[in-house]
């Protein structure tokens, strides 16, 4: 009798065994399947004779990264996209750190249309807003160029200047569209992380004798880190991944970001060179995934125990 | 001179009245306690005393200066939270310098200060911890220790002790009356806790809808309630409260026994009978007693008998020591006519002729 019973449960147990086998072999393969445009882009990155094709490479070379930086303007392509990516992060940071606040803190009847008007802007697709957004640009465009024209009559100067300041084909105007785009979110999540925090703090820091801004300063900004990562690293990432306003909004080669700079070499007509398509584009995520490692530790530390909950 | 005088205080919330009137002055280094049940308005009137909200009507006075419009820290107050509101980002030290350091106060001047505000609450071996690593006791200690570092000429206490476990609260309870003693600095102490006020208060204000109900020494509420609510707040178990009328001495309850409370009173229909449990005796049983017991609470230095009788009205009997009662014996009962109180069908407290003299004399 013992024996039978055990032999049967052995049985069950080789069976689940089997089938834990096979299930995880189809994920393994479904996984290997979906990460092999990675494989590919890594390894062509560094292969001598990168080709369409997944293969194993005969030498490893820094050729093709060298070729970005040396022959194109890879680095200006770098620095462009970082400058503004990373200018448009800080803007909607301090705009979702003021507006966050506020909607979280007030009661006034208008705060729920509000919030829900401002996520209205998140849902309308990028294109839709194209024409609208260029035209307004377009008038902004030609009164900063009216006032640089006047500041200066030196045409290098003018020059300079217009592709700082131009709301068409300069830095400002592009960096305030990503933040503009980046905005409605970072404020949702700046908002809800706000709620999370007690008015106790700011009350206790009233009676320390803070003001206004020493409790901006010393109380609410490291309460709210965790939630300014979280927006930060959305916005970040959000904006180094656009592509179309970039197109839309620039077209001088100075102001190239690392998309355009990609989409341009793509469409070169003489034959593709993929081990330099794969090297740029190693290159175009690497910021993003440093940005989420970097985030990643703010993220993390939530802060407990000030108020007994 | 800190002494706090509240002038006709009323607050306002979008057209309610929370706060309905409120009178009183608190002398300097009083430890005032202002008790009553949830929704009676004391947080909110320790949050207006600190500047924390706004005084819809009336005058709010600190050492005789009208502090009305003045920000919460040029008022010379500090306060603990009933959450404690630590900042978490701080470490012990950090949190009780916090207020020192946004004066500018010099950094060797500051450590002293706080090492000394840290050796009166034992706190010196918790100076680099963060709150989240400390106990609820000991973040209980900090949030005083940043209130006293100020050394502030009042301090305001918001539930403090709600969120410690019995025994902790026992403690941090003499603990802050020693602080009080050793610091002098004016205390307003919120709570719901009948005992803390009783145990902690030099004077205590119950309030009850917005209005003091009545103000004065522990002892003096627990012996002259002016009504009904002070009666059964404080005191445990609360005050037994009767239905009846009197007729001279004799008192009629709804079920047809007759108490006698003594002379002095004037007779009257629609009355209560108010006795408090440790007054009244339980007399040898009897099969005729006219009270059956439902339930006794044996806590080994004293048991609480819970009575009712024909009509369903309920009494309770302290005993002292332990008592073995059976369910559903029936007992006499023994008031003890000195300590009977009367009052008025809307609950006022009426008096006995020769104290009406008295007071009138």
């Amino acid at each position: 009798m013992v024996a039978v019973v055990r032999s049967s449960s052995e049985d069950v147990t080789v069976t689940h065994h089997a089938s834990q086998r096979r299930a995880y072999l189809t994920l393994v393969l479904i996984s290997l399947f979906c990460m092999m445009p990675f494989f590919w882009v890594v390894l062509a990155a560094f292969d001598p004779k990168a080709s369409q094709f997944l293969q194993i490479p005969q030498g490893v070379t820094l050729d093709h990264f060298k070729n970005i930086f040396a022959n194109e303007s890879g680095m200006r392509w770098v620095l462009n996209s970082v400058v503004i990516v990373g200018s448009a992060t800080i803007l909607t940071l301090i705009f979702a750190g003021f507006g966050g606040y506020a909607l979280s803190r007030t009661q006034a009847w208008w705060k729920r249309p509000l919030l829900y008007g401002i996520i209205l802007v998140r849902i309308v697709p990028p294109p839709a807003l194209i024409v609208p957004v260029y035209k307004v640009m377009l008038f902004l465009n030609d009164w900063i160029n009216g006032l640089i024209n006047q500041f200066t009559a030196d045409v290098e100067q003018q020059q300079m200047l217009s592709r700082m300041f131009s709301f068409i084909d300069g830095y400002l105007g592009l960096i305030l569209i990503h933040c503009a785009m980046q905005l409605p979110l970072a404020i949702w999540i700046m908002k809800t992380f706000f709620d999370a925090i007690p008015k106790d703090y700011e009350e206790a820091a009233a009676l320390d004798g803070a003001s206004q801004w020493q409790t901006v300063r010393h109380v609410l900004i490291p309460l709210a880190l965790p939630g300014f990562a979280a927006a930060g690293l959305f916005a970040f990432i959000n904006a180094w991944g656009d592509f179309l306003m970039p197109l839309m909004f620039t077209s001088s080669p100075e102001l190239q970001t690392l998309p355009l700079g990609m989409f341009r070499a793509f469409l070169r007509v003489d034959a593709i060179d993929y081990g330099f398509l794969t090297a740029l584009a190693v290159i175009y995520t690497l910021p993003a995934v440093i940005a989420f490692a970097f985030a990643r530790k703010f993220l993390t530390q939530t802060f407990s125990g000030g108020v007994k909950g | 001179m800190s002494h706090i005088e509240l002038i006709d205080i009323k607050k306002n919330y979008l057209g309610t009245e929370v706060v309905k009137g409120i009178s009183v002055t608190i002398d300097q280094g009083e430890f005032a306690v202002i008790v009553g049940p949830s929704g009676c308005g004391k947080s909110t009137l320790l949050r207006m005393i600190a500047g924390l909200e706004d005084i819809s009507s009336g005058e709010l006075r600190i050492g005789g200066k009208v502090m009305n419009h003045v920000s919460p820290d040029q008022r010379e107050i500090a306060m603990v939270f009933q959450s404690y509101a630590l900042y978490p980002h701080m470490t012990v030290e950090e949190n009780i310098g916090f207020a020192l350091a946004l004066k500018k106060v010099d950094k060797a001047e500051i450590k002293r200060r706080v090492m000394e505000a840290a050796q009166m609450l034992e706190l010196e071996h918790l100076l680099e911890r963060k709150p989240a690593a400390l106990s609820g006791g000991q973040r209980q200690r900090v949030a005083i220790g940043r209130a006293i570092v100020k050394r502030p000429k009042v301090i305001l206490f918001d539930e403090p002790l709600s969120n410690l476990d019995a025994k902790l609260r026992v403690q941090m309870r003499t603990e802050l009356m020693r602080l009080h003693r050793e610091f002098g600095s004016t205390v307003v102490y919120v709570t719901h806790d009948q005992v803390e006020a009783m145990t902690m208060a030099q004077k205590i204000i119950v309030l009850h809808n917005g209005y003091v109900s009545q103000l004065g020494k522990p002892m003096q509420l627990y012996r002259e309630p002016e009504n009904t609510f002070v009666a059964q707040f404080i005191g445990v178990p609360k005050m037994n409260l009767l239905r009846g009328k009197l007729q001279g001495n004799n008192f009629y309850l709804q079920s047809g026994q007759v108490v006698d409370i003594g002379n002095g009173y004037t007779s009257g229909n629609d009355l209560q009978l108010g006795i408090r449990p440790e007054h009244l005796k339980l007399q040898a049983t009897s099969t005729q007693g006219g009270w059956t017991v439902d339930v006794v609470e044996r806590l080994g230095v004293e048991s609480f008998v819970h009575l009712h009788n024909a009509t369903m009205e309920q009494l309770v009997v302290r005993v002292e020591g332990d008592c073995e009662l059976a369910a559903d014996i029936q007992v006499n009962l023994q008031f003890d006519a000195a300590s009977c109180f009367l009052f008025s069908d809307k609950g006022q407290r009426l008096l006995r002729k020769p104290a009406i003299e008295q007071a009138a004399g």
